[in-house]
């Protein structure tokens, strides 16, 4: 499966949403509700189901489900 | 294995120096910020690290009582910065790390503002930090920047067993302060000590014998921002001699198993944590992931830092009893930054005890109608509950919860006023309602404005102050912040804006623009956010927002909402 459509199955997962729901828009915290608890959780799901590492920098400087994809667009 | 205990020490340093010769084998294990593996130095290696690092920021120039902040997750380098500050007389500030998404810009906002504050003369950060702060134009957090790299590469310098007075303040630990503008709290050594020894007395009273002589670890995940974290774990792990397993709170909050693993393979061993962290555990792990745990060895699970939930305390015996862990395990307590961190803890270790709420009191956001008992004052500690006048009430009475002893405060750092609205005759007024039955504390309330989401407070001003830049109001416009219960997973945030706007879908763009701002500052999703017609909020003849009232209205449904298109 295509790297960025598994990213987005683990982001609905965490926010507790269809895939179909999520937009490249859609920040992590304002519009999907993904608190500190579950944005750990996201971020090493993220490592570990992908197979890839994200700094805490990287991450910090990551806001929308946009951001993730153009991470993994820009490190794949 | 009963350790002998050292004549209590009455510093820090000397807390370190003695866990050095009485326990040598002993040490803190820190793992890395995924959990992966960790690495561990026994108390004898802490302490010659501790002190090279003393070295270091004496060769820096830093002098007794100047502020050094720590912008670092927990890890060693955090301990060698803070701690080593800390033997060089210099006020470390421990500043929470950004959330892990999207908090680059707010990080770099609440660090400049607290440099600020606190005149802090350095500001340890990581090498990403500092470029996006040169980025971000932040000119006095770029001034005062080091990062953790360039601190260790400097030659040692001058005496580094520096003998501070037990009453000299020790550290500044900062309450809530998400924004750059908390206060903080100045705990002296002998604070410090203090409550590290007397909440390992009091967790040792149900076993006959204070922690040290029959517990071998501690395994934490708290942060070392949190009082909790660093007195409740790191001081007292320090002072009892005990092994200390440091788990960084992301790797709990992504893998909240990682920390029940580790309580089964360290010996006998406690652990303290937030009700919501007990949550996460019974949430997150279903019954697969609770196989192989071994839990019969966590002989005392403390409970504090926020509203202990009956309802969590059951659930979380019922899903992990079959991996023996043992409901009387669960030990609640109560406490405060003010009160360096424990004021009450109980000590009959019968499990958790309730009551019903009393009649006629208000739950202030707690949603519960059965109440915990929190036990009884920890050694030398006074508590009483007053009216607003002063006069101590008597058992039953609801009233606010003041605490006297050893451990409190010495004030709020540069701000007097703030420390006279506290502190009076060495009594600290804690904010929170609670009352006393067979002279055991329940805490019912909290009198105080405060939000404490997820075991972290937030002031409600700052939530305010974010919405309000965003509408432009502060004026003739007031906003109020409070939090309400929402089930098992504790309080949630809601956000009332008066607005002179009233079409719907300009309304929807201000209010996504508001979730926005405050998602990204405080790395917090608003429960609910409401519009309502300007003069609506209840404020005082002096003008200030009455958030207990207009809570109130918001929980009786008496709040006229303005229609937002697309609903929020």
């Amino acid at each position: 499966m295509d790297i960025k459509q598994k990213a987005l199955e683990i982001v609905a997962k965490i926010a507790g949403k269809g895939v179909a729901e999520l937009e490249p828009k859609h920040e992590l915290i304002a519009d999907l509700g993904i608190d500190s608890p579950k944005a750990l959780q996201l971020l090493l799901d993220l490592e570990d189901e992908l197979g890839i590492e994200i700094s805490d920098d990287e991450a910090a400087a990551m806001d929308t489900v946009g951001d993730i994809l153009g991470f993994l667009g820009s490190s794949a | 294995m009963k350790p002998s205990f050292p004549e209590p020490p009455s510093t820090l340093p000397e807390a370190f120096e003695r866990a050095a010769a009485h326990f040598p084998e002993r040490g803190i294990a820190v793992f890395d910020s995924r959990g992966r593996a960790s690495e561990r130095r026994t108390y004898p290696e802490v302490l010659a690290s501790v002190r090279r690092a003393a070295g270091r920021w004496a060769a820096l120039g830093v002098r007794p009582g100047d502020r050094v902040l720590v912008c670092l997750p927990t890890s060693w380098p955090w301990f060698e910065s803070w701690l080593g500050a800390m033997f060089q007389g210099v006020l470390p500030v421990a500043v929470a790390p950004g959330a892990a998404f999207g908090a680059a810009e707010a990080q770099i906002r609440k660090v400049e503002g607290l440099v600020e504050r606190l005149d802090a003369s350095r500001t340890v950060v990581t090498p990403g930090f500092r470029r996006d702060a040169e980025r971000a134009g932040a000119r006095r957090t770029t001034e005062v920047a080091i990062t953790f790299e360039e601190l260790s590469g400097l030659a040692p310098e001058g005496s580094t067993d520096r003998r501070p007075e037990p009453a000299e303040i020790a550290f500044l630990q900062l309450t809530s302060g998400s924004t750059g503008q908390p206060r903080a709290v100045a705990i002296p050594h002998r604070a410090a000590i203090h409550n590290a020894i007397a909440s390992a007395q009091a967790i040792g009273a149900p076993h006959g014998a204070p922690a040290h002589e029959w517990a071998e670890s501690m395994v934490s995940w708290l942060p070392l921002n949190h009082d909790m974290g660093l007195v409740g774990a790191v001081f007292q792990s320090l002072c009892a001699g005990l092994d200390l397993v440091l788990l960084p709170p992301g790797v709990f909050l992504a893998r909240p198993r990682k920390w029940l693993e580790n309580l089964g393979q360290h010996g006998v061993t406690y652990a303290p944590a937030p009700n919501f962290g007990y949550q996460l555990c019974v949430e997150r792990l279903a019954a697969e992931a609770r196989e192989g745990l071994d839990l019969s060895s966590w002989r005392a699970a403390m409970t504090g830092a926020e509203m202990v939930r009956p309802e969590t305390v059951a659930a979380f015996c019922e899903a992990f009893g079959p991996h023996g862990f043992r409901p009387e395990t669960f030990r609640p307590c109560y406490g405060l930054a003010e009160g360096t961190l424990a004021v009450t803890f109980d000590l009959e270790g019968q499990g958790v005890r309730t009551r019903p709420l009393p009649a006629g009191a208000e739950d202030a956001g707690t949603g519960l109608s059965e109440v915990v008992c929190v036990g009884s004052p920890v050694a030398d500690t006074e508590v009483r509950v007053t009216r607003p006048d002063g006069r101590a009430l008597a058992e039953g009475e609801i009233g606010e919860v003041e605490a006297k002893g050893p451990g409190i405060f010495a004030g709020y750092y540069n701000d007097p006023a703030a420390t006279a609205e506290t502190l009076a005759d060495g009594w600290l007024s804690t904010g929170d309602l609670g009352f006393f039955h067979r002279g055991e504390l329940y805490i019912s309330g909290r009198l105080k404005d405060l939000l404490i989401v997820r075991g972290t407070n937030l002031m409600p001003h700052e939530i305010e102050w974010l919405a309000e830049s965003v509408t432009g109001g502060g004026g003739a416009l007031r906003t109020g912040a409070f939090s309400v219960a929402r089930g098992a997973a504790g309080e949630e945030p809601v956000v009332v804006v008066e607005v002179t706007e009233r079409d719907p879908e300009k309304l929807g763009e201000i209010g996504h623009e508001i979730r926005s701002h405050i998602g990204r500052a405080l790395s917090l999703p608003v429960a609910d956010l409401v519009f309502v017609r300007r003069g609506k909020i209840p404020k005082t003849t002096s003008g200030k927002v009455q958030r207990r009232a207009l809570r109130e209205q918001y929980l009786n449904g008496e709040i006229e909402r303005l229609d937002v298109s697309p609903e929020t």
